[in-house]
């Protein structure tokens, strides 16, 4: 499946849909209008707020929209009848409806009205593209990541930034003082605030926020109701009628049992409550509908959101001025309630960031991700789509998880690491969770270092795994090589501890602080006591270095390493070259026959013991003879200490990673191509290549070039006989002939090559195999 | 072999793996003697006399950034200063670019010195991602306990770091990283600010030649940091906002994580031998075309990966019929042809 997708194609296309944009100005200018006198109403509404209960109050306005709705859509005489089964599932839909308004409402009395615009008026388009595109990956382009980030940081900003100083003062007072816990949300909110400790307003921007994400989550279930029952406005009359009904008891039991805290006379409140049905709960969903037919839903949703957001922080700046409370006849509340949210620098911050990111998340896709796969003969890019969207199933997490688990245990290796590193978390969440109890900063920190380390862990954990992993088209060889990368990069992970740990010593040498001693010693024993079992676990059958009494060990190796690599499609798996070079190079060969992926976890566990033992044996020197210097002093040691230890590992995964030949085989190397050179009909060889795939496996490449009359089969099975005894399972056998040069530097125009050519035809009676340089 | 190293450590079977003492350490002065030697003969060379030059100027520069990251007490800027020390590496690099030219095959490294670049590339810029690593485990032990940042000479340690990183990105000519640069994918904060520079050359069409398709990620990355330092300045200064500092360097050392891990990833796939993936079309289609070639029945265990930058191992595997010849050369140079 090619698309093709062109800039100028674009352009074209875009044009073609707009080409009259006069004609959607009426209803850009209504949005905008309605917009700002939702904002308006809103503001208003606030203002209620403070003399009606929630409850009571939404209960009027839901009742005044529904005798509207009733006159405008008729829903009872105007569509098919419903069954007792659809009546239900309206039902259900007005009851989660209701709740979900009232919590919106709840958050508007907590957290002022820009606030609440600000975080709540988002159409759910904005929201599921932010969404998607922060937790899904599947967002599409980095300017939607972009958008959802700043959404986010946007949402902190209020939650973080906003002091919002007045209200917080006087919050003081606020929510036990003058409204005893006026209904059973309340009452479970302050709790909820109390015990978390956010101050009430900021409770209300959490709450408002999860309050929208489960908005966009009804609004989407109910597409489907508002199908069946025939149109959502239809759904929209009915589903007000009945919250109405469902919110009437609550509210009268409110009325009959409480009496109002301020009276003022309905007269006061009824022109404001008129409004605010109108302005809020009607006339904005009319013209929002209109506006979705009309313009595409996108547009809408921008052109809205900057609108709402722009006239809330316009009205924010003056709403109390006297001028406007004249007009809203609001004084009365103005003069029994003071307090007041204000604007803040946060809110400013998060009204730009809100601006942007709701800009960013409705622009329309720039085309979705394809690969580039070549250019048409008009010279526009040409993609393909087909994987991107066919080939992503999803997988369930649990049976993620569970193959995961299965692979890691599958294998000694990875279910030592597994262990060591349950046991490490254990040990980090039991010091963490002791050092917020005791409040204890120190020990706090000491948990954190730990996770750090157990980040080596994971990445020996990972790539064991990974070094199972069948051979793929780009991995053609398998991934094994895997476990010497990880090792190296074990070993540069040691090189840069080292480094802060001898420049963190060096900066205490000189000026050496205070330090407080309490716990230090029960902890960093604790932590040797854990690594101590990591030494033991990593180093049982893996003891081979140095001491000659390792042997048997030495030579269960290989078997492990036959798990690691088998079926990767070449069917070498003779393992014989361990044993025959076990003989002849003792030492050296068993440095280099380990996993260097265990070696590097190894060496992380040993220098953290290293790191344990110097903590107790300077805290000890402190405690005792108060040699503050003691600790720099260790530092230095124990830096110098891991760099030393991490020396060999660097240098023989380098090499390896380097393509060197092999260090155990060199000198049975010579003898080999020797053992070539001497095969009937062999004359000389060229390019002889080889180096150590990973720490047992060897590969190798070999140009023999031999007489005319020579049998190719014959002498490349010799040759692959004599390699395979010394260890070298991958190998490649190019037999040439005089022909083979002919016809190369007949191929080659380059003059360079034919150079060589020559001089390789000439090289035929060469004899010395070691000297490739000259060749 | 060594024998005696065995004796020396026998005792020690837990510590098995490591011997730190044995063979090594006359092997690091031999180490150090080849060094030296090997400098001797590069100093004829005045490319590389320049770029010790310039190292030497570098590593007055982080000595003097490491002493201010002290005396400040910032993790921003602390964060900040290791790209200075990742430009040493890079000038190394450059260095061991310049050495590896010389260099031929020898019975050792039978393929040759190339692969040294890449294991350059791929060790500074791991380096300077657990650097960052390192500096966010830093940063949210601080977030903890926040202490104060003297905010005195962030502004001059920035300017410092940043005419430093700028100057070492673009005086040198370093081959394998400006390879590396090129090829590899690129990171977030690259693809970010093209998306958002697409988006200003709309407006200003004459700046697509500067900001498009990419900008460099080494200029990027130090401009970022430098705004990131000059917005903690000013709310340090302004609002006496502390915490500022360890979010700055929180910032910093993701955008370098980011910046560096690309580079890693590209110069990794080659260390672990892998095919390319921009090739394997091509090479399906080279080996297609063989396949037809008198005599050839199949091909068993072709193995493809790249030696060094930009150089194709030859294709190479072992063919099921021992007659065919002229495979290899036919795919080295109908490859040569699609691709270079």
């Amino acid at each position: 499946m090619v698309a093709r997708y062109g800039s100028g194609s674009n352009v074209l296309a875009t044009g073609a849909i707009y080409n009259s944009p006069s004609r959607f100005t009426p209803y850009i200018g209504l949005l905008i209008v309605f917009k700002f006198l939702r904002a308006f109403g809103l503001f208003l509404s606030y203002d209620l707020l403070k003399l009606v209960h929630i409850v009571q109050f939404l209960f009027i306005v839901k009742f005044g929209a529904a005798i509207f709705l009733l006159f405008l859509q008729k829903p009872f005489t105007s569509g098919p009848r419903l069954t007792k089964r659809q009546w239900f599932r309206i039902l259900r839909h007005a009851f989660f409806g209701s709740t979900i308004q009232l919590f919106w409402i709840f958050g508007l009395t907590l957290c002022g009205p820009v606030r609440t615009i600000l975080l709540f008026e988002h159409s759910d388009l904005v929201v599921i593209a932010a969404a998607s595109a922060l937790f899904t990956g599947q967002g599409g382009s980095p300017a939607k990541i972009r958008g959802g980030v700043f959404m986010l940081l946007a949402i902190l900003g209020i939650l973080l930034f906003d002091h919002d100083d007045e209200a917080a003062h006087q919050s003081n007072f606020h929510p036990e003082g003058h409204h005893h816990h006026s209904s059973i949300i309340t009452h479970m909110f302050y709790h909820a605030v109390n015990w978390s400790g956010l101050s009430d307003h900021k409770g209300g921007v959490v709450m408002l926020t999860l309050t929208i994400c489960l908005n966009v989550g009804y609004n989407t279930a109910s597409k489907k109701l508002s199908v069946d029952v025939g149109g959502a406005k239809r759904l929209h009359a009915l589903s007000t009628l009945l919250s109405s009904l469902l919110l009437l008891p609550w509210a009268s039991f409110i009325y009959f049992t409480r009496e109002s805290q301020i009276t003022v006379s309905w007269i006061y409140v009824l022109f404001p409550f008129i409004f605010v049905t109108l302005l809020v709960f009607i006339l904005d969903y009319y013209v929002e509908a209109v506006c979705v037919n009309r313009l595409e839903i996108a547009r809408t949703a921008k052109i809205g959101a900057i609108a709402i957001f722009t006239s809330a922080i316009f009205l924010g700046c003056f709403w109390n001025h006297p001028f406007v409370t004249h007009i809203t006849t609001m004084q009365a509340v103005q003069e029994i309630v003071k307090e007041d949210h204000v604007l803040s620098g946060g809110v400013i911050f998060s009204f730009v960031l809100f601006m942007f990111s709701s800009h960013v998340l409705t622009n329309p896709n720039k085309g979705s991700k394809g690969s580039l796969v070549g250019y048409s003969a008009g010279g526009l890019p040409l993609y393909n789509m087909a994987e991107e969207a066919f080939q992503r199933t999803s997988h369930s997490v649990a049976l993620v998880l569970k193959n995961g688990l299965k692979q890691i245990l599958e294998e000694s290796d990875s279910r030592r690491i597994f262990y060591f590193l349950c046991m490490n978390l254990f040990f980090t969440f039991v010091e963490l969770v002791y050092g917020v109890w005791t409040n204890s900063l120190g020990l706090i920190s000491d948990g954190f270092h730990m996770l750090f380390d157990c980040s080596a862990l994971v990445m020996g954990l990972y790539a064991a795994v990974m070094s199972r992993w069948k051979a793929t088209r780009e991995f053609s060889y398998g991934y094994d090589r895997v476990e010497i990368l990880s090792g190296y990069i074990n070993g540069l992970f040691l090189v840069v501890i080292a480094f802060f740990v001898f420049t963190a010593a060096l900066g205490r040498l000189f000026d050496p602080p205070d330090i407080n001693t309490d716990r230090l010693l029960v902890v960093s024993v604790a932590g040797l006591v854990v690594n101590l079992f990591g030494i033991v676990a990593f180093s049982h059958g893996h003891s081979h270095g140095g001491g000659g009494g390792s042997h048997g060990h030495s030579h269960s190796k290989p078997k492990q390493h036959n798990h690691s690599h088998h079926g990767h499609g070449h069917g070498h798996h003779g393992h014989g070259h361990s044993h025959n070079s076990h003989n002849h190079s003792h030492g050296e060969q068993e440095c280099s026959t380990k996993n260097s992926n265990m070696q590097g976890v190894f060496l992380h566990v040993l220098a953290d013991t290293m790191g344990s033992v110097g903590v107790i044996i300077s805290t000890i020197l402190i405690e005792n003879f108060g040699w503050n210097i003691a600790d720099p002093i260790c530092s230095l040691f124990i830096a110098f200490m891991i760099f030393l230890s991490v020396v060999p590992l660097l240098k023989d995964t380098a090499f390896v990673l380097l393509l060197r030949s092999p260090l155990e085989i060199e000198e049975s190397l010579q003898v080999a191509l020797q053992k070539v050179l001497s095969i009937d009909g062999v004359l000389s060889l060229r390019k002889q290549q080889f180096w150590s795939h990973t720490s047992s496996v060897m590969c190798g490449s070999i140009h023999v070039v031999t007489s005319p009359d020579a049998s190719e089969q014959k002498i490349v099975s010799q040759v692959t006989a004599i390699f395979k005894e010394l260890g070298v399972q991958n190998l490649t056998v190019q037999v040439e002939k005089e022909a083979y040069f002919q016809h190369m530097s007949g191929l080659s125009s380059n003059f360079d090559v034919i150079v060589e050519m020559t001089k390789n035809i000439k090289a035929l009676n060469f004899q010395d195999p070691h000297s490739i340089k000259a060749v | 072999m060594n024998g005696k190293h065995t004796a020396g450590l026998g005792g020690s079977v837990a510590l098995g793996t490591i011997h730190p003492f044995g063979p090594h350490n006359s092997s690091r002065n031999s180490f150090l003697k080849m060094v030296a030697k090997e400098m001797d003969f590069l100093m004829a060379e005045p490319k590389a006399r320049r770029i010790i030059a310039y190292a030497a100027v570098n590593i007055v520069c982080v000595f003097i950034l490491l002493l201010w990251c002290h005396s400040t007490n910032s993790m921003a800027l602390t964060a900040y200063s290791y790209l200075a020390i990742f430009d040493l590496l890079r000038l190394l690099t450059a260095l061991i670019t310049l050495w590896v030219q010389k260099q031929g095959p020898s019975s050792v490294f039978s393929f040759g010195y190339e692969r040294f670049e890449v294991l350059a590339v791929f060790s500074s810029t791991m380096l300077a991602q657990l650097g960052s690593f390192f500096i966010i485990k830093e940063s949210v032990e601080r977030m903890i306990q926040q202490p104060d940042v003297h905010e005195g000479r962030l502004l001059l340690g920035a300017l410092v770091a940043f005419l430093v990183h700028i100057f070492m990105t673009y005086s040198v000519e370093n081959k394998a990283f400006n390879h590396v640069v090129e090829a590899s994918s690129s990171s977030w904060l690259q693809e970010h600010v093209a998306d958002i520079s697409e988006g200003f050359c709309k407006v200003v069409p004459g700046l697509s030649r500067l900001l498009l398709p990419r900008i460099n990620p080494f200029a990027l990355i130090a401009f970022a940091g430098a705004t990131a330092l000059f917005v903690t300045y000013v709310l340090i200064d302004m609002y006496n906002y502390q915490a500022a500092d360890t979010w700055a360097a929180m910032c910093i050392s993701v955008m370098t994580f980011g910046t560096m891990f690309p580079m890693a990833v590209y110069s990794g796939m080659i260390l672990l031998q892998t095919t390319p993936t921009y090739v394997i079309g091509q090479l399906d289609k080279c080996l297609r075309e063989a396949s037809t070639l008198d005599g050839v029945l199949e091909f068993r265990n072709e193995h493809f990966w790249t030696l060094s930058f930009g150089k194709l191992k030859y294709p190479y595997g072992n063919f099921s019929d021992g007659i065919v010849l002229f495979v290899d050369g036919i795919c080295v140079f109908s490859y040569s042809q699609v691709v270079y």
